[in-house]
């Protein structure tokens, strides 16, 4: 499933993912903002994986800010940006 | 600790024969560390390219950004650069691409945006000179009324921040979008409905060759700021080569978001 968000005043934010087991799996963010350290990145991308589908927003963008390193910077991009990407994967759902 | 302005340091120019996509990504990383470790003087290098390639940012991914088989069918070889920001398409001679690499004392206390308009506002100014009306447009656009000029993209690492922009001088757009998936969301808060459009490139809006073009940008860069110029050092381009050899030129990191 693959899914994409203009942040208003931000940047393309996009989430690939599967499901398993009604989890989150294989979760991929990519788009064309500015994220430091670039560890962050599959930082993220391990905090949604295995979530659980019935997961609300508020308490995935919470994962997705305690797994940040220390010192993260954004550009473009927010944890609610990501969340926004990734519920647009699971309800629009078009092949990845 | 107050803010360094552009003349509290020693500018150099490296301005080298065209050199291969991958050398410039691993240019790019080398002397950034460079200065950042206080190695070399503050810098702004302005690339030549040797053949032409689609650039992707750091967290772009492969697949969703770049159509394999055209860039393949057009000889276009495709490298991932170390900062965030969107894909480029690069042609010899189509492009005017360079790199700052600054001292982080110089954006100390500014916000990103700030940061990004104090980077290009030389640049505005060179063109201002050379009969464009240009400006600065968050998060990380040059634009001018007939449309954008250019993109540019920063990474800070060290002591050191890297701001480097690529400008349209003349771009063959149908290739562009046979190469590049351009998005109907990238679009959905821009004002025009074709991808094609976004871009107005150097050449129709000044009239003048781009070696013209580049010349008058690096002499307002030198009267603003002050510039000397310096050349690559052996050391400098023999780790670029040994991180073209060991992160840029492999899968892994072309391939890093897939």
């Amino acid at each position: 499933m693959h899914g994409e968000y203009k942040m208003p005043g931000g940047k393309l934010v996009v989430v690939d993912l599967t499901l398993h087991d009604g989890r989150f799996a294989g979760v991929r963010l990519s788009g064309d903002f500015f994220l430091e350290p670039d560890a962050a990145l599959p930082a993220i991308n391990a905090a949604l994986e295995g979530q659980p589908i019935a997961i609300d927003d508020a308490t995935l963008g919470t994962a997705i800010d305690a797994a940040l390193p220390a010192g993260t910077t954004m550009y473009g991009i927010s944890s609610a940006a990501i969340v926004v990407a990734l519920r647009r994967a699971l309800h629009e759902g078009a092949p990845a | 600790m107050s803010r360094s302005d552009w003349r509290d340091h020693d500018w150099q120019l490296i301005h080298a024969a065209p050199q291969s996509p991958l050398l410039h990504m691993a240019l790019d990383e080398a002397l950034l560390d460079a200065v950042g470790a206080g190695r070399r003087q503050p810098t702004v290098r302005l690339w030549e390219w040797a053949s032409p390639a689609v650039v992707i940012g750091r967290f772009q991914s492969l697949r969703n950004e770049v159509d394999g088989d055209a860039a393949q069918r057009h000889g276009i070889e495709v490298v991932r650069r170390i900062s965030g920001g969107g894909a480029m398409f690069i042609e010899p001679g189509n492009t005017i691409t360079y790199s700052i690499y600054a001292p982080l004392s110089m954006v100390e206390g500014l916000s990103f945006q700030e940061s990004y308009a104090l980077m290009d506002s030389w640049v505005l100014e060179a063109l201002r000179e050379l009969g464009i009306e240009a400006w600065y447009q968050p998060l990380n656009d040059l634009a001018s009324a007939a449309g954008k000029i250019g993109g540019a993209a920063q990474t800070r690492r060290g002591g050191a921040l890297l701001h480097h922009v690529t400008m349209a001088y003349d771009i063959d757009a149908a290739k562009m979008l046979d190469v590049l998936r351009i998005g109907r969301e990238k679009l959905s808060d821009k004002g025009t409905a074709s991808a094609a459009k976004r871009v107005d490139p150097l050449r129709s809006q000044t009239g003048l060759p781009r070696a013209a073009v580049v010349e008058r940008m690096l002499a307002t860069f030198r009267r603003l700021h002050g510039l000397a110029d310096d050349r690559l050092r052996d050391d400098e381009l023999a780790q670029a080569q040994a991180l073209v050899e060991d992160k840029f030129g492999t899968y892994a990191w072309i391939a890093d978001v897939p």
